[in-house]
């Protein structure tokens, strides 16, 4: 069953000289506990689908379904409710707020949703837990290793339970070897029953996915079925 | 954690910028509290030395004109039913309920007398309370104490060929002339002063005053409730307010205000303007974590809630610190500056303004940077480096 939906999404942006059109009519669609990876080159428009994705971005024209909602047609304040309740992120840069702790970090989205501080610390324990960093909920970012501050994110977009996880560059900062731990851990998250849709440049992260998707020029290429190399090497 | 717990470990980790704000508001506020307190200081001292500067009530008998005419002829009039005041009256005067306002009561008895063949203008009076109300005498000699002395207004020792040191008899009495007052252009410059009880005895009128000067203090009273409290007392009296040294008084003290609240609210402004600009500027350097709390699912009222909950924290705290600085100001220069005699009072309410008015002009400041963080959109944020 499809979690979401896009239908003939169009993203024109107003340049200095003249409007640059960054999607040209794209149409896909996720199911739920699905791991797509989506891949092209810099300039193809990965970013703004992200984006519209993550109902940061309201489109110039088409629709975003998600669980079967018309997300562009909510407020923006509603909008941000969204964003909480379905949907986590994952950032390259990581964007932890330096001067809160990592369970403060992982508390961001459970502060705006006005939980009640004991219900979020046991959330943020059980979030920092489940990425294996249950003994460092006192430390700072600048105490944490790339890798473990990555895990701090992914507790952060987990900690609310949302379906669906968008993951920007997820490894872009991280060795390989954190890297592929980083996927180890996605994957795990996705057998637990999440969504996710992760971009990447990176043919031996995205190799990790269910389904590569490619984008080029501001539209889709031709979708190719990816073998796991975890599963290739099995066989 | 709350938006609040955020907000405190923002202001943690930003405490140079945030002890920026924290000065401007301390030197508005404080600015406003020293001005005025120093003016409500002020206005005391600089009023009861105006209220002691003469007379503001007089306090004559009361009499009735009965107009005379005929048939549309008016013919004058005459006056009647004249009811003498008395010296005892002058005691009832300090016994209305507001006589801690009173600063002086100087009866005085008004008539004419023969000395060496000159016709002399003759006021009784009691000396020390007359050199109350008349503070501005420059008297060259000394003024007069006792019952055997007298002092001259400057054209009657002219016209008496008189001078400090002298001798002149009134009546049988043989009085010592003391001092002799400096011109001052009034009625005074043509007088002879002398006791009260003497006066009354040369002229036959014995225990009668013809007028009552009283010099009140208006700080803490209307005038008109003195008055009324004393026509009260002396209902055979008529009592009149001078209106010109009530008026001169309010003009000097209300002007005095009016100049402390104007350099008040300029220095305000200027420090509401430094908390804005200050604050922009924390705004823009925090645009990435911005994005990140709004792309988690922070609604742009959470957002703006932030920033107005950090300036307000540090407001409350400048309000009350600005009291502090400014009170210690006021005592310094009052005492140093302003030369007051009392020290200026610390007064409660003008500490809870003050802390209200530091998390007013601070929220206020921070209306605008809190509107612009609240607009940011996430992806451009996200995207700031």
């Amino acid at each position: 069953m499809a979690l979401v939906e896009l239908v003939n999404v169009q993203k024109i942006y107003n340049g200095t000289s003249a409007p640059v059109t960054a999607l040209r009519g794209v149409t896909m669609s996720l199911d739920e506990r699905e791991f797509v990876a989506l891949m092209g080159p810099s300039g193809s428009g990965k970013s703004t689908l992200l984006s519209i994705f993550g109902a940061m971005n309201p489109p110039t024209a088409g629709q975003v379904l998600i669980d079967g909602l018309d997300v562009y047609g909510l407020g923006v304040e509603r909008r941000a409710d969204f964003r909480r309740e379905y949907l986590g992120f994952v950032f390259q840069q990581l964007y932890l707020v330096a001067y809160l702790t990592a369970a403060q970090n992982v508390m961001l989205p459970l502060a705006a949703a006005g939980v009640a501080n004991t219900r979020q610390r046991a959330m943020a324990a059980e979030a920092l837990d489940r990425v294996g960093l249950g003994d460092k909920l006192a430390r700072l970012p600048r105490d944490l290793s790339g890798g473990e501050q990555q895990r701090v994110a992914i507790a952060r977009a987990i900690v609310n339970r949302p379906p669906l996880v968008l993951a920007d560059e997820p490894t872009g900062c991280l060795d390989g070897n954190t890297g592929r731990s980083v996927m180890e851990l996605f994957l795990s998250l996705r057998d637990a029953g999440l969504t996710i849709f992760m971009v990447t440049h990176d043919a031996t992260i995205a190799g990790y996915a269910d389904r590569i998707v490619a984008m080029k020029d501001g539209a889709l290429a031709e979708a190719t079925a990816f073998v796991p190399p975890v599963a290739a090497t099995a066989s | 954690m709350q938006l609040r717990d955020i907000a405190f470990e923002s202001l943690k980790r930003r405490r140079g910028r945030f002890a920026f704000v924290l000065a401007a508001l301390m030197l508005g506020i404080g600015t406003v509290v020293a001005l005025v307190s120093l003016s409500r200081t002020m206005q005391r001292e600089v009023g009861d030395q105006l209220d002691r500067f003469g007379a503001n009530i007089v306090v004559t008998a009361k009499s009735t004109l009965l107009g005379l005419g005929y048939g549309g002829i008016d013919l004058g009039g005459v006056t009647v039913d004249v009811q003498d005041l008395q010296v005892t009256d002058a005691e009832r005067i300090l016994t209305i309920p507001n006589r801690r306002n009173i600063a002086a009561v100087a009866p005085k008895l008004i008539g004419t007398t023969d000395v060496g063949g000159k016709q002399v203008l003759l006021i009784g009076v009691r000396f020390e309370q007359e050199r109350r109300v008349k503070s501005w005498w420059e008297i060259r000699g000394q003024a007069a104490h006792a019952p055997d002395e007298t002092i001259l207004g400057s054209e009657a020792a002219a016209v008496l060929g008189k001078r400090a040191g002298d001798t002149i008899r009134l009546g049988e009495r043989p009085l010592q002339i003391v001092g002799v007052i400096a011109p001052t252009g009034s009625v005074d410059d043509r007088a002879m002063y002398a006791d009260l009880p003497l006066v009354q005895s040369v002229l036959g009128r014995p225990g009668v005053v013809s007028l009552i000067d009283v010099s009140a203090l208006c700080r803490g009273c209307p005038i008109g409730d003195i008055v009324s409290q004393i026509a009260t007392a002396l209902p055979h009296a008529r009592v009149v307010p001078i209106r010109q040294a009530v008026a001169a008084r309010e003009q000097a003290v209300i002007q005095m205000t009016h100049f402390a609240y104007a350099v008040s609210i300029v220095v305000l402004m200027v420090g509401a303007l430094v908390v804005m600009t200050t604050m922009m500027s924390s705004v823009t350097e925090r645009t990435q974590e911005i994005g990140i709390v709004r792309a988690v699912g922070f609604r742009r009222s959470h957002v703006a809630r932030l920033v107005l909950l950090e300036v307000l924290a540090v407001s409350l705290l400048g309000g009350a610190l600005g009291w502090a600085a400014g009170m210690a100001a006021a005592r310094l220069f009052g005492r140093t500056v302003a030369q007051l005699t009392s020290p200026v009072p610390i007064e409660g309410w003008l500490a809870l303004l003050a802390v209200v008015l530091g998390a007013v002009v601070g929220v206020a400041s921070g209306l605008y940077p809190a509107a612009k963080a609240a607009a940011m959109d996430p992806t451009q944020a996200l995207r700031h480096l």
